[in-house]
């Protein structure tokens, strides 16, 4: 017998179903059937919160304020990623190369974690003005914004 | 925090760190650093009363590592807690098994932080955040960190080649270090400058590799350490800081960094830390890639914001420097995710009891340990040759 | 505009490779290559391991001794599912079993073909190998009880080894 060192395979294929709560039902139900983003906003510390969530992690304080902000705004981080990793939900590599930034949508306090139009990195600066790319027709999920292009008012 | 009573780190062990340990199954390599660990502390499986084991079992896809790996890490019998939180984990575990021996429940306490990222998709893993929101553009590590780098540069305005010299300086002190994953005592800025881009800004080279490896340490009462270990390395502080659960809510997060600056700020001050970069002999930080540790100069004191370039353009930072930082290699040169933060302690703990061997800084008796994860969760250790 | 909370349908697909290690790798290679099922005996408490392992758990010492087990032995108990759940290796009624190889001191899972009856505790059974030959555990399909008449049920000896 060798020295052989063996490997045993296995592919992990799993379905879930994620309850959205209250705070993102809203929104996505709102972005589905109105086209609009909302935020959140805290009674303590003012902040408008993107993604609108339950509670304030800072203040401890429940949100209730629900804020229209973008679909303009500005860019206040941004790659582009070139390295082909897989992506968990399919089990295959993302294309690349694909933009990606932080935008604060015009009236939110946090920023969005989202692609970029732009792969050019000599197009691509802070404090670009950008603006939400819908995707038609609305399914009332994240994928119904598809990114941010750049802003040319 | 107030200590009850006083403990130490008295014994070490670790794999050797690599690409890819096919030798071992997953337990067995946790055998490997547990064996050595309890060799180098001169205990017995039995000696052990409670066994801390730091895994991010989603990388490997297995559930239970706890299960698993219960034989290997010498915890049939006794109460084992698993943890789980990405590149803090071997901190966390690290700390779970400081308070549970300074809590006087147990006596000793072993802690075996371990990875195979060979079997499994790391980055994969690391993109299964926040299903709702964050998931379907989620880049794992390199994407998140290009993000924030790109607010970093815009605010200190580093160049490329100051962030390289980071990493230029943990490979080659990996060379001296025969643990190490990745040990490169050729390296240059230039060599690293012309590796392929992963994410603009992040080269190929600047990023920390994916590794095989695991890493323990054992913790032991006043009663024990004195007993058997000539020099301890006693436990000063330790702190935990967890932020918001989206990057976007971390405001310009390498620039900012509040959860380190808070842990380090309650670390100083419970070790009685006034000037880290005078007072401190060694630290072993968690650095995912080149810019973060420029970072975390500025979020550990070590300078004023803005002057992180010029703690590693000064060599004030290599080993012959005033403050020897990752004479490891850092995870730059090893990253088992779940044992790359106990690994920066028992390296903290080597340089403590001067068994470092040609990456021994000299005397050491007060040495910083970080761990960094996900987003932006920060643990910081003091570990000293003085109980306090 | 309702009220009612939404939930997000979501999938998980990632390929894992898992080393089995030096010692797990020599007792898959023999089930694929010589049919034989391999144990390993500890020095400290003498008791035969299986499957074969590079360390004894309870004693915590290195062990080297490999000893050849079964290839029969005796159901320990078994276990029939009728729930077909993901990631079985084949449709229900599923059995599994604990099986006592002789000469082996551990209890052995694996999958005992049939619905279950006609078993006991006790009954004696003995590998059945299956078609493929990929190094993993299921070189060995299943077992089945040793056919009652002859001391052992085996025709021959190519029944030994499939």
């Amino acid at each position: 017998m060798g020295h052989e060192l063996l490997r045993v395979p296995l592919t992990l294929n799993l379905t879930w179903r994620y309850a959205a709560g209250r705070s993102f039902s809203r929104f996505f139900r709102t972005l589905r059937e109105e086209g609009r983003i909302l935020g959140r906003r805290c009674p303590g510390c003012r902040r408008v919160y993107l993604p609108p969530r339950p509670l304030c992690g800072d203040c401890f304080r429940r949100l209730e304020e629900w804020v229209p902000v973008g679909p303009q705004g500005t860019l206040r981080a941004f790659t582009v990623v070139h390295f082909p990793f897989l992506d968990p939900t399919t089990g295959r590599p993302r294309p690349v190369p694909f933009g990606m930034g932080l935008v604060q949508l015009d009236g939110a306090d946090t920023t969005v974690n989202h692609y970029l139009d732009e792969t050019d990195l000599g197009r691509l600066r802070i404090g670009l003005r950008v603006e939400a790319v819908f995707r038609e027709p609305r399914e009332g999920t994240m994928g119904d914004i598809r990114g941010f292009r750049v802003f040319v008012s | 925090m107030k200590w009850r009573r006083r403990f130490a780190i008295i014994g070490t062990g670790q794999t050797r760190h690599g690409r890819q340990r096919d030798d071992v199954s997953q337990p067995e390599l946790v055998r490997e650093a547990a064996r050595r660990a309890l060799e180098d502390a001169e205990l017995h499986v039995g000696d052990i009363e409670a066994v801390v084991l730091a895994n991010m079992e989603l990388f490997e896809g297995r559930a239970f590592p706890e299960l698993w790996c219960a034989e290997g890490a010498a915890a049939l019998g006794k109460p084992v807690l698993k943890i789980a939180t990405g590149g803090t984990s071997g901190t966390s575990g690290a700390i779970a098994g400081a308070l549970q021996v300074a809590s006087g429940v147990f006596e000793t306490v072993l802690v075996v932080g371990f990875e195979k990222q060979s079997e499994g998709q790391t980055a994969a893993g690391m993109a299964l955040t926040d299903p709702l929101w964050d998931r379907h553009v989620a880049s794992a590590a390199i994407g998140n960190f290009a993000l924030s780098i790109s607010q970093y540069l815009h605010a200190r305005g580093v160049t490329p080649e100051q962030a390289a010299r980071v990493v230029v300086k943990a490979r080659r002190n990996a060379a001296n270090n025969p643990y190490a994953h990745l040990q490169q005592p050729e390296l240059t800025v230039e060599q690293v400058l012309a590796s392929r881009v992963l994410a603009w800004p992040i080269h190929l080279l600047e990023m920390c590799p994916t590794s095989d490896g695991a890493c323990a340490v054992v913790y032991a009462s006043e009663a024990v350490a004195r007993r058997r270990c000539p020099r301890p390395a006693w436990v000063r502080a330790v702190a935990t800081r967890h932020d918001q659960p989206y990057i976007g809510d971390l405001d310009d997060r390498l620039v900012k960094m509040r959860t380190l600056r808070s842990a380090a700020r309650e670390a100083y001050r419970e070790a009685g830390i006034r000037e880290p970069l005078r007072e401190l002999d060694v630290a072993e930080i968690y650095e995912p890639v080149s810019y973060a540790e420029l970072a975390w100069y500025e979020a550990l004191d070590l300078c004023p914001d803005g002057e992180a370039a010029r703690l590693i353009e000064d060599g004030v930072t290599a080993m012959d420097g005033e403050l020897p930082v990752n004479p490891s290699g850092g995870v730059l040169s090893t990253n088992p995710v779940g044992a790359s933060g106990v690994i920066r302690t028992a390296e903290a703990a080597i340089q403590v009891q001067g068994k470092g061997g040609k990456r021994q800084v000299g005397d050491v008796h007060l040495a910083l340990v970080t761990g960094y994860g996900v987003y932006a969760w920060s643990d910081v250790l003091i570990l000293s040759s003085r109980p306090g | 505009m309702s009220e009612e909370p939404l939930v997000v349908p979501g999938t998980i697909a990632i390929p894992f490779s898992y080393a089995a290690g030096a010692a797990a790798s020599r007792f898959l290679a023999e089930l694929r290559d010589a049919r034989r099922i391999m144990a390993t005996r500890c020095p400290g408490c003498r008791r035969v391991l299986v499957p074969a392992r590079s360390f004894c758990g309870a004693c915590w010492v290195d062990v080297d001794d490999w000893v050849e087990v079964g290839p029969e032995g005796v159901l320990v108990t078994w276990s029939t599912l009728h729930v077909p759940l993901p990631h079985l290796a084949g449709p229900v009624p599923y059995t599994l079993g604990l099986v006592r190889l002789d000469g082996a001191d551990t209890d052995f899972l694996h999958r005992v073909a049939g619905d279950g009856s006609g078993l006991a505790r006790g009954t004696r059974v003995r590998p059945v190998w299956g078609e493929t030959r990929s190094g993993g555990l299921l070189d060995l399909a299943h077992f089945v009880p040793v056919t009652p008449g002859g001391p052992d049920g085996l025709r021959d000896d190519r029944d030994r080894r499939g």
